[in-house]
């Protein structure tokens, strides 16, 4: 079982998933992210490592995507429409839905920042989703006749999960990123004990024991809620799809419950086909809002409207969720310059910004920011960030570890120091082996799987009768002869073998001589290596035959005087094969000649 | 480098080297080695290292840090790497020995530090930097370098591995072609030092028992003749051809993949491609002795060359051949054969027992027709494929797959047992045989082709993927087929076929799985374009339910089926009512009924997709000139103007402005260019505007309005568009060097606004809205103000400012320094937290 990290970008990153899993011969990749924080092919992962002779498409039996958070499934369409791999992808139903959704948006953002190139189209995305296999969950689907995937819910986003991949008695389990604490709006991940040779699992947050996520909510609604009062207009810049919504069910039963007047607005067509996602997909979520459904879909909001590029100008508080989320182009970025020089408004950023964007430097504070035509703007509203990612802690992974019981951890996407604290911890109390290769590292585990093998009865009976009674829970061992055809295995008596291939028997026999300074009569050294077996090999049945020669079990030893020299004998020991190791341990005894006091 | 980023650059250099530091963003540190990069590329001179110390100071400080972090010296190796890629600065960072220090035996190379993928990168990368001229070249060689090199070959890290493979390619170019003094022979050939350890290195290598120290050979030499083509390559090879050889015919090592791969490289090198005899021999016996799929990409590799002897191009054939030949034989009767390959020629039982093989088969057969695809797709074939055979076998194999097949012969009915639903086999099969559309002489076959493929087309069991690959075929071969039917008159073939096809498009049209409607759309509209001319065909898919069917998925509710039907639509109405002669069925397509509804798709739909299907067909028929007359075309324009100038998707409004320059070229074409050839001044401008019918028109239908406010979109694309059309406008009603003038005139006349416009959009046009009401009193209707516009505002400015990214001001150097300084002192939680 061979496992090899292939993330994009240089360096050892955080984020960006591409793994490689060979697995019994069968070649999986798991997730397909890419990394925004680059503009050219460093974004993406490098595909040539994968193989150096052949198509991607003969070499991989199939790709898994986890969900659909661009730094799992982000450099899918690039993979699949411009590097040419046309084989299965499987992911999720929600997955599929919302997937191509991300995508667009991110390649809308790409073409709209312009001076960027190699990158999808909208029609690459389509056909590349058309590729898209949904799965259930609990589902085992067949790949093919060896390999099967089966999914299981992973908390973190809609659609999320965790994969479970077997070939044979083989298997994998990729956790993908999850969560082991359900939110506002998912459940907890759960898998169940399928005790695999490999966990691969996610280490975001690998030393770290998150305050629960409701604080973050309660801080952000105060924030919003107090820039609104004192009439100030709010900037939220997301991505069309995942965050935006968490947020919004948050915002639309706050000004349910507080009776709140300022308008909110969501300033992307998008998102109308993200909440009908949502909406569709409510087995998905948390049993509590899947009970509230039944009065009320939490995703029909009441309170929130869709945006006019006009409305930036109008007087009074508001709240905007507008796109691209790390203020590098479009909308978002022409509403922050509007709003960015009243100390009355607030930006709060909810994820994470790469370098090389306005919204990465102002969480890194910087209030003078040169923009175009070298004007310099003044960032005199506030600025906030705010975390709602969901992954699991360190007390999480253990969790996951106790649940599904591997045989071996391997930690991924996280730092390099945390996750070595985090590898400790585990190898203490799993008492497993737990990996973490560095990017572009392999990591190899052996398996020790077991092949069932037939038996023919009359082998079996004749085994059996051998020895004690069998015992059904002790393993027996067994000998035969092992034809391996078609894909089957069969153990069948030596004599069966021969006669089913048609082969005849042999007897090997192996024979050394061995000298021996003795100047005695040849009956007389006979009789002496006779008393000298019989005192060291008590266990075995040494004879001395009326011929003159020696058996111990199989081997058999005879004495003649050197033609040359009369002082010296020479025994000639030989043994079959099945005696190898007693015949080659004689003739070490017999080398180091006769002991004097039998004289 | 620019004074501001001098100044910062002390600050930064500080920064990074403080061990209290967290660590700075992986993606920082690679975009300031970009920086470094780019500035040293062109400038051999020291002057980057001398005119900031900072750098210096940097290195040594790193040198000096106890625990460095890897991230921190793996970009200082790096960074020293590329700064001593001049001989002058790596003599200066050699002063003060930082080099011997960096990438010496002392430096981190014995340290515990050395264990981290990234510090052995990074010195890889930093040695490949500066790799440039000779003291680097002798500084590493006389260092033990070479050594390390040679051993990080083996490194765990892939990319560490492949990195010390390229630097040894390299290094042992950069020693030969500058080092070496006499003039080239191949029989006494004297290796400078440096190259003479490292070829050294390889021939002892291949001679090695180990099997992961000839692997590494193998790949070394295939990089090194992939990418140089001298002479001195052959002394090379010379020296281990013998060795080489032996892999191939002693097999004790399992190298074939590399080796068929390192012959390949080697075919494409003038150096042995134009060799006689035994290079070729070597290749033809390794054609012989790998197993097909071994052979597989070095034969097609070979067919694909311009220059090889023709023996070995046949051998080629003979291995891609091979698998379809057996799967013909297979399939049919023992008298009947008509085989692919001569019977001399193939050797059958190797490929037989493979196909025969459950684990193998389908992966043989999928490399075998990747390959054939690839041989197909080329223009010019230096050798002739049995067509018509090849064809058949296609055939055959897809009929294994779908369960048509089942032949008596014991490999058939294995091969066949097999492939039934092997949907990898499938693929690949429909991949060749739209390939092989393009190829005469398969015309024999055709009729019982288009049974296998109705026969994928109908069957519940072909999967979404397959149904789309089976829709290319089809398309592909119904032209064929029409070529076909023009010169042989065989109508009724043709027809038949036809209906057969829109038959089963129907039940398509309307399957539960949103995949195939969509594909079963996108198959439509490529026939309709390419065989919209032909009477039979139009009257076959008139007279079927598929036109009103397209109309109905007008209403999917998915939007990218939705945008698939406006796509067909808008292709369907090529042969309803735009088609110079009316169809022959009776005709109960409205012209005014589609074009409402897709106005209304275009004003209402909540997504995107259909909504851009929709303007681009629009331009689409503009185009064709199928809006009518020149009144009709203009109300059509304004309309569809007004509607998509709000649209919240830029690409909507983008596919507004295409339709704005398309209607412009089509007027100004229409009515001939302004006679206002020689009016410098302003008012002689302004008298001869009314008389300027175009123009008129464009402020009618108030294309102004539309083309202003888009200068000011926040989405750049949209205003580069508008200006390049204002542009080509201006150049239009100004001919030359009459615009200078007016836009020195400087002094506006009063009483249009436009100063009021050109401040506006003066002051950044990407800094807001354009304000709405219209603003100050600019009329866009009035031809007078916008002529004037036109000759005023400096598109040219605007122009270059739009043209650039949105982010470029962020993705400056300074920008860049001044992020990394901003980082310092707070802690980046946020870093985990990506989407």
């Amino acid at each position: 079982l061979v496992c090899l990290r292939l993330h994009p970008g240089a360096g050892q990153d955080v984020g960006r998933s591409c793994i490689l899993v060979s697995i019994a011969g069968k070649n999986v990749m798991l997730d397909c992210g890419m990394h925004m924080g680059y503009n050219d092919d460093r974004r993406f992962p490098d595909f040539s490592y994968i193989t150096q002779n052949g198509r991607l498409t003969d070499f991989l039996d199939c790709v898994i995507i986890s969900h659909f958070h661009l730094d799992h499934c982000g450099a899918l369409p690039y993979f699949s429409e411009m590097v040419g791999y046309d084989g299965p992808i499987y992911m999720t139903h929600p997955t599929k839905a919302i997937c191509p959704i991300l995508l667009e948006d991110y390649r809308k953002i790409t073409v709209d920042k312009k001076g960027e190139t190699n990158f999808f189209t909208s029609q690459m995305i389509k056909d590349c989703m058309k590729k898209v296999v949904a799965v259930h969950l609990h589902q085992t689907v067949q790949v093919d006749e060896e390999l099967e995937i089966k999914a299981y819910y992973a908390g973190h986003v809609l659609g999320a999960a965790m994969f479970q991949i077997k070939v044979g008695c083989e298997s994998v389990a990729y956790t993908g990123d999850y969560n082991m604490t359900p939110d506002r709006h998912l459940g907890a991940a759960w898998i169940d004990k399928c005790r695999p040779d490999l966990l691969i699992s996610e280490s975001t947050y690998a030393t770290t024991i998150r305050d629960s996520k409701r604080c973050r909510e309660r801080d952000f609604l105060k924030k919003v809620h107090e820039t609104v009062e004192r009439g100030g207009k709010v900037l939220i810049p997301v991505f069309a799809l995942g965050r935006a919504q968490e947020l919004c069910i948050l915002l639309e039963t706050f000004w349910e419950r507080m009776n709140l007047k300022a308008p909110i607005y969501f300033s992307t067509g998008l998102t109308e086909k993200a909440n009908h996602y949502y909406k569709l997909f409510i087995t998905w979520t948390n049993q509590k809002i899947r009970k509230t459904f039944v009065q009320r879909n939490m995703f029909e909001f009441k309170h929130i409207k869709a945006f006019d590029r006009a409305f930036a100008d109008n007087p009074g508080p508001m709240v905007v969720f507008a796109t691209p989320g790390m203020l590098h182009a479009g909308q978002s970025l022409q509403i922050f310059r509007k709003w960015a020089g009243n100390e009355k408004n607030m930006v709060i950023m909810p994820g994470y910004c790469v370098q090389g964007t306005v919204g990465h430097k102002i969480l890194s504070g910087q209030r003078k920011l040169e923009m175009e035509g070298r004007q310099i703007l003044e960032v005199k509203m506030q600025v906030e960030y705010m975390s709602f990612s969901a992954h699991a802690d360190a007390k999480g992974i253990m969790q996951l570890i106790r649940q599904a019981e591997p045989r071996n951890v391997l930690l991924v996407h996280g730092e390099a120091k945390k996750m070595e604290f985090l590898k400790q911890k585990i190898e203490q109390e799993f008492h497993v082996s737990c990996y973490m290769p560095a990017n572009g590292e392999t990591a190899t585990i052996f398996t020790n799987p077991s092949i069932p093998v037939d038996i023919s009865l009359g082998l079996l009976k004749r085994e059996t009768a051998i020895g004690l009674l069998p015992d059904a829970k002790k393993p027996k061992l067994m000998h035969g002869t092992l034809i391996m055809k078609d894909n089957s295995f069969r153990l069948v008596s030596p004599e069966q073998a021969l006669k089913e291939l048609g082969l005849a028997e042999h007897q090997l026999r192996f024979t050394c001589r061995v000298h021996i300074q003795d100047p005695r009569k040849e009956h007389e050294t006979v009789l002496r290596v006779y008393n000298h077996l019989k005192g060291v090999l008590k266990d075995y049945s040494v004879q001395h035959l009326p011929d003159g020669s020696i058996t111990v079990e199989s081997i058999l030893i005879q004495a003649t005087a050197h033609s040359e020299d009369q002082g010296t004998k020479v025994l000639l020991v030989s043994w079959t094969y099945q005696d190898e190791e007693l015949g080659s341990y004689l003739t070490s005894l017999l080398k180091k000649g006769l002991p004097q006091s039998t004289a | 480098m620019t004074r501001e980023c001098a100044l910062l650059l002390p600050g930064v250099c500080a920064a990074l080297a403080d061990p209290r530091q967290p660590g700075s963003d992986d993606t920082c540190l690679e975009k300031l080695l970009d920086w470094f990069r780019s500035m040293t590329e062109f400038d051999p001179s020291v002057s980057l290292v001398q005119d900031n110390p900072c750098l210096t100071e940097f290195i040594t400080s790193i040198l000096a840090l106890p625990e460095p972090s890897p991230s921190i010296l793996s970009f200082t190796l790096r960074l020293a790497g590329i700064l001593a890629s001049s001989e002058n600065r790596f003599q200066h960072l050699q002063q003060e020995k930082l080099l011997v220090r960096l990438f010496g035996t002392d430096g981190p190379l014995s340290s515990t530090v050395w264990e981290d993928a990234s510090v052995r990168s990074g010195w890889v990368e930093g040695v490949h930097s500066m790799m440039h001229h000779q003291p680097a070249l002798h500084f590493l060689c006389n260092g033990g370098g070479i050594e390390v090199i040679f051993a990080l070959q083996g490194d765990p890290s892939l990319f560490v591995a492949s990195a010390a493979s390229r630097l040894l390619v390299h290094m042992l170019i950069l020693s030969v072609e500058s080092e070496t003094t006499k003039p080239f022979s191949t029989k006494d050939f004297d290796w400078p030092a440096c190259a003479q350890m490292i070829v050294k290195r390889i021939e002892d290598s291949l001679q090695s028992s180990s099997a992961s120290h000839v692997e590494q050979s193998l790949k070394l030499l295939t990089s090194l003749f992939s990418s140089c083509h001298s002479r001195w390559t052959e002394v090379l090879w010379l020296g281990i051809a013998k060795q080489i050889e032996s892999f191939l015919t002693e097999e004790t090592i399992q190298v074939q993949r590399i080796l068929a791969n390192l012959l390949l490289n080697m075919a494409w090198s003038p150096v042995f491609c134009d060799s006689e005899g035994s290079f070729w021999a070597l290749v033809t016996s390794a054609l012989e002795r790998l197993t097909p799929v071994q052979a597989g990409p070095l034969a097609v590799g070979i067919l694909r060359l311009y220059k090889c002897p023709q023996d070995v191009r046949i051998q080629a054939l003979t291995v891609l051949l091979q698998p379809m030949d057996c799967i013909l034989r297979a399939a049919s009767q023992p008298l009947e054969y008509a085989g692919l390959l001569d019977e001399s020629v193939s050797d059958p039982a190797t490929v037989e027992s493979l196909l025969s093989s459950k684990s193998s088969c389908a992966s043989l057969l999928c490399q075998t027709l990747a390959h054939l695809e690839e041989l197909l797709s080329l223009m010019y074939l230096r050798v002739d494929l049995p067509y018509t055979s090849l064809l058949r076998s296609l055939m055959t194999i897809l009929q294994f797959c779908n369960g048509f097949l089942s032949p008596a012969s014991p490999l058939g009915s294995t091969i066949s047992r097999i492939l039934i639903n092997c949907i990898r086999v499938q693929r690949s099969a429909l991949d060749v045989l739209a390939a092989l559309s393009e190829r005469k002489g398969c015309d024999t076959l055709i009729g019982s082709l288009f049974d296998v493929l109705l026969a994928y087309l109908e069957s519940p069991n072909t999967t979404s993927t397959v149904l789309k690959k089976t829709f290319q075929a089809t398309s592909k071969w119904l032209v064929r087929l029409h070529e076909l039917s023009c010169s042989t008159s065989q109508w009724q073939q043709t027809e038949k076929i036809l209906a057969d096809v829109f038959l089963v498009l129907q039940k398509r049209l309307c399957s539960p799985c949103w995949e195939v409607r969509d594909s079963s759309l996108e198959f439509l509209t490529v026939l309709i374009k390419c065989l919209r001319d032909q009477d039979e065909f139009r009257q076959s898919l008139l007279s079927s339910e598929v036109p009103r069917l397209t109309e109905n998925l007008l209403e999917d509710p998915e939007s990218y089926v939705r945008a698939s039907a406006v796509t067909a639509v808008g292709h369907l109405a090529f042969i309803t009512f735009f088609a110079p002669e009316l169809p022959v069925i009776g005709n109960q397509y409205s012209k005014e009924n589609t074009v409402a509804k897709l106005q209304e798709i275009l004003s209402k739909d909540p997504e995107g997709f259909p909504r851009r299907a929709v303007i681009s067909m629009f331009t689409k028929w503009l185009r064709q000139g199928c809006t009518g007359r020149m009144e009709d075309t203009e109300r059509f324009v304004s309309r569809v103007i007004q509607t998509v100038e709000h649209d919240l998707d830029w690409e909507v409004r983008l596919g507004g402005l295409e339709l704005v320059e398309v209607f412009c070229s089509q007027t100004i074409c229409q009515l001939g260019l302004p006679r206002c050839s020689s009016v410098p001044v302003l008012s002689a401008v302004a008298s001869s505007i009314h008389q300027n019918r175009s123009l008129q028109i464009f402020c009618r239908a108030k294309l102004f309005s539309f083309l202003f406010r888009s200068l000011c979109d926040c989405d750049k694309p949209v205003g580069q568009r508008a200006c390049d059309i204002l542009f080509a406008l201006r150049g239009n009603f100004y001919p030359t060097g009459t615009l200078r003038d007016s836009q020195e005139t400087g002094e506006l006349p009063p009483g249009h606004g436009i100063a009021w416009l050109q401040r506006t959009l003066r002051q950044g046009s990407l800094a807001q809205n354009f304000p709405t009401g219209g603003g100050d009193g600019v009329d866009f209707e009035d031809p007078e103000s916008m002529m004037l516009a036109l000759g005023t505002i400096d598109l040219e400015e605007l122009h270059d400012e739009l043209n650039r990214s949105s982010d470029h001001v962020e993705k400056s150097p300074q920008s860049l320094l001044q992020d990394i300084l901003a980082t310092v002192g707070t802690i980046e939680e946020n870093e985990a937290d990506c989407y």
